[in-house]
């Protein structure tokens, strides 16, 4: 089954979330199976979470029971096995504040925000940047099994170096599972293509802080619309040549000069080039310049949360970058029909864990931690430029009575 | 064979200087030969590794690779490798020119000078010695042919690659190759090479072009000069490891999803250029290097001396004067008429001028 895989995400999605997962100290890395969410009310053994509670021992209450029977609350989790509340079955529950004499049924909130983002869908913003020619149109083409790079929306076939760097943005809805994601890929043709590539950065770090100051207007305003359209950036893949020695001078000096306003993703481009040997090489040498430098690619490690995250994190950023191979083509392997490139000597294939390790890159950029990357963007990103923003004007909103104020970036 | 003059009608008289070329070659193979080849082109196109598969040696063997750190402040230099090679009793001293540091830093602009700069640099010591008094043992040091890589990854030609081929396609003879050619399908390389030759053409840079065959040379060589124009650029693949497949022992890379020979002439065109570099061509670029690029040389830096000497007067020189290019007595002519016809126009001019001035006091 062609599955991307953001299908499960949207449960998370909401700013309201925020307020509920405190109160009951929710884990969001919950990754719930793709079942049928349909479910009639009271019915909460429906959804069964991975960590799931024992049932049980007294039937489930209608929703809305009102008079606790005073026997129920004491037997092993009195809540419906729906939530996932740290308590220990079988002892008696104490302290925690959290002791229901009866199901309520707050945990079909989920299903009530699942079905909100649903229709409403949501949106993700990804740009790319790297020479020209390293594949990345074709990676991006790839990782969301769709025609999706500026080249497949009817550009001609000329691939003309720019003088300066452009930003083009191009955006698609796609829908899977009844999820619907608007992608916007932001290409970024010219980059590093010159002869002098000094500050070839700037119009990027220019675009990225115009997403930010038209979203900040748009907070400010006096009548907020709904939903805040959101263009920021939400990641940067940056895609670095597979020359096999180490990282260029002009790869640490966008990066260094990036990392602290977006999420970057470095991933190592067209990486069939080299032997499995030359691979792991590679990739050590340039984890420890990124390191020597200091420069912070995604997931940070200062914006773990917790134990469990920093654990996962640290296993990604283990093997990170990401040595990827991106083709839209199918060949006949083995009786099967893969995606991959055909050469005189072998068909690499781009799913194949051994061959190279797109399959990595794809679960986690988008089954894992597409909606962590945009929360990261809107509460750490976003709030540092919004904090700088609000200190240059003296700590007043920079739009505050007189709407015409112009942004200076 | 040629009859010597008063022979005998049916006597077939031999003379023997058929056997000059056997003369020539041996006394050059006592002399041995050189080479010297330079390899220009981003760090990390596998340079070193195809000049050691070429030429079945390890060059580089103490070489450091430098961390990004070390080469914040790097510039371009100029290392040359020398070594011996003998075969079958016939001596090379081969000289690889390498040029770390070339298309790597943000700003390349000009990074090509100090390529030139050398290049001039071993031309200039050639026409000195040449033009010495002890001209027997004079080092040819001069470089005879230039392999630029052109990374595999891009959609053709960049802004850097033009630049560089234009300041040294008449300094030296340019092959320009596809480096990494294990990255592309057979497809793309097609297109790949299809672009960079109407690029080549587009800019108007004069790569090596290979001699036309003699018509009286066979078909098969005649079918291989084809095959190999057509070729180009070369894509190449290096390497000095060697796998096993299909029960042979072959030099190559191994890969997940297979093995690619560097030998076989499917997989890429590494052998076509090991033949062309050393097997049949290696001689006519060295001619080339003397007959064209030299001279071009040569002819350059003499009419930059003498034009200089005019303006000074004719000063005593060490080196002989040769005459000079006889100046266009025609343009002289002509200038010189146009310059009276100039001068006259003014006077008259002039003389108006007074007149309307005259004309008003009045």
């Amino acid at each position: 089954m062609c599955c991307v895989g953001f299908a499960p995400n949207i449960t998370f999605c909401i700013q309201e979330m925020k307020l509920i997962s405190s109160f009951f100290s929710l884990s969001f890395r919950l990754v719930l199976p793709n079942k049928s969410i349909f479910y009639p009310p009271g019915m909460s053994e429906s959804i069964i979470p991975p960590e799931v509670r024992p049932k049980p021992a007294v039937p489930a209450k209608p929703p809305h029971v009102a008079a606790p029977s005073p026997t129920a609350p004491h037997g092993p989790s009195g809540l419906g096995g729906g939530v996932g509340v740290d308590r220990v079955p079988g002892l008696g529950h104490s302290g925690g504040g959290s002791t229901l004499l009866g199901y309520i049924g707050i945990d079909t909130i989920i299903e009530q925000m699942r079905k909100k983002t649903m229709k409403a869908g949501f949106d993700f913003n990804i740009m790319i940047v790297g020479h020209s020619g390293l594949g990345k149109s074709t990676l991006v083409n790839t990782l969301f099994k769709s025609q999706v790079s500026r080249w497949s929306s009817g550009w001609g076939g000329e691939h003309k170096i720019p003088k300066t760097v452009e930003i083009k943005a191009v955006s698609h809805v796609i829908e899977e599972g009844g999820v619907k994601m608007k992608l916007t890929v932001i290409d970024t043709p010219g980059f590093g293509d010159q002869i002098n590539n000094e500050n070839c950065w700037d119009p990027i770090s220019k675009y990225i802080n115009e997403q930010y100051e038209k979203f900040l207007k748009e907070e400010v305003n006096i009548a907020r619309k709904k939903r805040i359209p959101d263009t920021r950036v939400h990641c940067c893949l940056y895609f670095i040549s597979p020359t096999g020695h180490s990282l260029r001078q002009l790869d640490i000096e966008f990066m260094k000069h990036l990392s602290r306003v977006v999420n970057i993703i470095p991933v190592i481009a067209k990486s069939d080039t080299m032997t499995p040997d030359e691979k792991n090489e590679f990739k050590h040498r340039v984890r420890k310049e990124l390191e020597t430098y200091g420069i912070e690619y995604y997931p940070q490690n200062e914006f773990d949360d917790d134990m469990e995250d920093k654990n996962e994190n640290d296993k990604i950023r283990e093997a990170m970058p990401f040595a990827v191979v991106g083709s839209d083509k199918e060949y006949q392997v083995n009786g099967k029909r893969v995606l991959g490139r055909k050469t005189a000597w072998g068909v690499v294939e781009v799913e194949n864990p051994n061959h190279c390790e797109f399959a990595l890159l794809r679960d986690f950029l988008i089954r894992s931690h597409l909606q962590d990357l945009k929360e990261v963007t809107h509460n750490i990103h976003y709030e540092t430029y919004r904090a700088r923003r609000l200190n240059d004007n003296g700590g007043l909103h920079p739009i505050s009575v007189n709407n015409t104020q112009e942004s200076n970036l | 064979m040629l009859l010597a003059p008063g022979a005998v009608g049916n006597e077939k008289q031999y003379v023997g200087f058929a056997t000059l070329p056997n003369q020539v070659h041996r006394k050059s193979v006592k002399k041995g030969f050189d080479f010297t080849l330079m390899v220009a082109g981003e760090s990390g196109m596998g340079k070193s590794t195809l000049v050691n598969s070429l030429f079945l040696t390890d060059l580089y063997k103490d070489r450091k690779l430098l961390n990004s750190e070390e080469r914040i402040n790097q510039t371009v230099e100029i290392i040359k490798h020398t070594v011996d090679i003998e075969e079958k009793g016939v001596k090379l001293k081969l000289t690889i020119v390498d040029t770390p540091g070339f298309g790597d830093a943000v700003n390349n602009n000009e990074c090509w000078k100090p390529i030139t700069d050398y290049i001039d640099q071993q031309f200039e010591q050639y026409f000195r010695d040449e033009s010495g008094l002890n001209r027997k043992n004079i080092q040819d040091n001069r470089v005879h042919c230039c392999l630029y890589f052109i990374p595999p990854f891009g959609h053709g030609l960049r802004p850097v690659d033009v630049e560089f081929m234009k300041a040294l396609h008449e300094k030296v003879n340019v092959v320009p190759l596809i480096a990494k050619a294990d990255c592309l399908t057979p497809n793309e390389i097609k297109k790949l090479k299809d672009r960079v030759r109407e690029e080549i053409e587009r800019f108007g840079i004069k790569v090596y072009q290979f001699p036309e065959c003699d018509s009286d040379e066979d078909e098969e060589f005649k079918q291989l000069d084809k095959e190999l124009k057509e070729c180009c650029p070369l894509a190449v693949i290096g390497s000095n490891t060697v796998v096993e497949t299909r029960g042979q022992r072959v030099r190559g890379r191994l890969y997940p999803w297979g093995i690619v020979e560097v030998e076989n002439q499917s997989h890429c065109d590494f052998v076509k250029l090991r033949n062309m570099l050393i097997r049949s061509h290696m001689h006519d670029l060295k001619d080339v290097t003397c007959d064209v690029h030299y001279e071009n040389y040569r002819a350059q830096c003499i009419q930059d001396m003498t034009s200089k000497l005019t303006q000074d007067n004719r000063m005593e020189s060490p080196i002989p004067i040769l005459p000079l290019s006889t100046p266009d007595v025609e343009t002289d002519r002509l200038i010189k008429m146009k310059d009276e016809e100039l001068a006259r126009m003014q006077e008259m001019l002039n003389k108006m001028q007074q007149q309307i001035h005259d004309g008003k006091d009045q």
